[in-house]
């Protein structure tokens, strides 16, 4: 019995654990790494607050539908923003953003001013680390609770597996980052958009008491939707382009032409 | 005033710099609310997730659509 506890907080937490550290990962890469520790860190530290002034009471103090919306409603507008943009650099709306490039050109201007370079700490990956890793972590206390809530050192049981969760989570994630940082950086954004829109959508549904079909694994399919229906814009708008091209070019010559017309 | 304005113009370009996205997102959040809340909708409430899905859909379609149509962006086309 006390193993069975210690499995199902260490399959539940390890679920929360996979969506927090997914967005921190989102913050370090696309951002910067120190952002993105500091908001997780951050984040740590309220809900140590929050979990050792209120302990078990934290179930039932702490709206978490009401977190769950207010991030979900942050999360879809970063999402659909960044979606957007990503969705307009694929289809030539924006010229493509070569991060890489920008950062040599504004390193070497920094260095021939003989100004530091800017490593600071950026608000975005701060606060978007902080608002992942608080919300599943509060869900994790909260299934600490529930599954500990039985009695005879189940609390510190549920803990354990939780703790056990967060570890396997951190370990993996620190080995994918590697090949994660490899990929292009604009590809990366589209992905971020998409996932921050996938998450968003999932927890503002929540709050509202939406239950979503395959539980967490509905995420999946959400950003599966969304990719592909982001596919189709960027197609769409793609092949707009060289009709409105045509259109406009016809439009023109035939303005030319009336004209000659109308001098001759 | 200008300085509660700047706050305010730095805050909303920080989170979303998009009207259409965030009208379209307020405006799907006031829709599941109603259908949440009131008892009348309630025959809407299995639908929700539809809802919500083909609101996000149809926001990110409405922003492109306004980036599309805007006149600097037909003449790079």
């Amino acid at each position: 019995m006390p193993w069975a506890i210690v499995i199902a907080a260490f399959l539940a937490s390890a679920v929360e654990f996979v969506e927090a550290f997914t967005l921190v990962l989102v913050a370090g890469i696309t951002v910067n790494w120190r952002s993105a520790i500091v908001g997780a860190l951050a984040a740590v530290a309220t809900l140590a607050v929050i979990v050792a002034t209120l302990g078990v009471a934290l179930v039932t103090l702490i709206p978490l539908k009401v977190l769950r919306f207010v991030i979900g409603f942050l999360l879809l507008l970063f999402g659909l923003k960044w979606l957007k943009n990503a969705i307009q650099r694929y289809s030539g709306l924006k010229f493509l953003h070569d991060e890489e490039a920008i950062y040599t050109t504004n390193l070497a201007q920094a260095r021939a001013r003989g100004e530091p370079v800017k490593t600071g700490l950026d608000t975005f990956g701060v606060l978007l680390s902080y608002k992942s890793v608080l919300l599943e972590g509060l869900e994790v206390a909260f299934i600490v609770i529930s599954f500990g809530g039985s009695g005879a050192g189940g609390l510190g049981l549920a803990a354990l597996g939780a703790a056990a969760a967060g570890l396997l989570v951190i370990g993996v994630g620190a080995l994918v980052q590697a090949p994660l940082q490899r990929i292009p950086e604009n590809t990366l954004k589209f992905i971020v958009g998409i996932m921050l829109t996938t998450f968003g959508t999932f927890w503002s549904g929540e709050s509202f008491g939406i239950t979503w079909p395959f539980s967490d694994l509905f995420l999946l399919l959400l950003a599966a939707l969304y990719l592909v229906a982001s596919v189709l814009l960027i197609t769409a708008i793609t092949r707009r382009k060289p009709r409105e091209a045509l259109a406009t070019t016809i439009l023109q010559a035939s303005i030319l032409s009336q004209k000659k017309e109308v001098r001759s | 005033m200008n300085i509660i304005l700047k706050v305010i113009l730095a805050v909303y370009n920080f989170f979303v710099g998009d009207l259409v996205i965030l009208l379209g997102v307020t405006l799907l959040m006031v829709v599941l609310a109603l259908i949440h809340f009131l008892g009348a909708l309630a025959p809407l409430r299995g639908g929700s997730g539809i809802i919500l899905i083909v609101g996000v859909l149809a926001t990110l379609v409405a922003t492109l659509g306004r980036e599309v149509m805007r006149p600097e962006n037909k003449q790079k086309a």
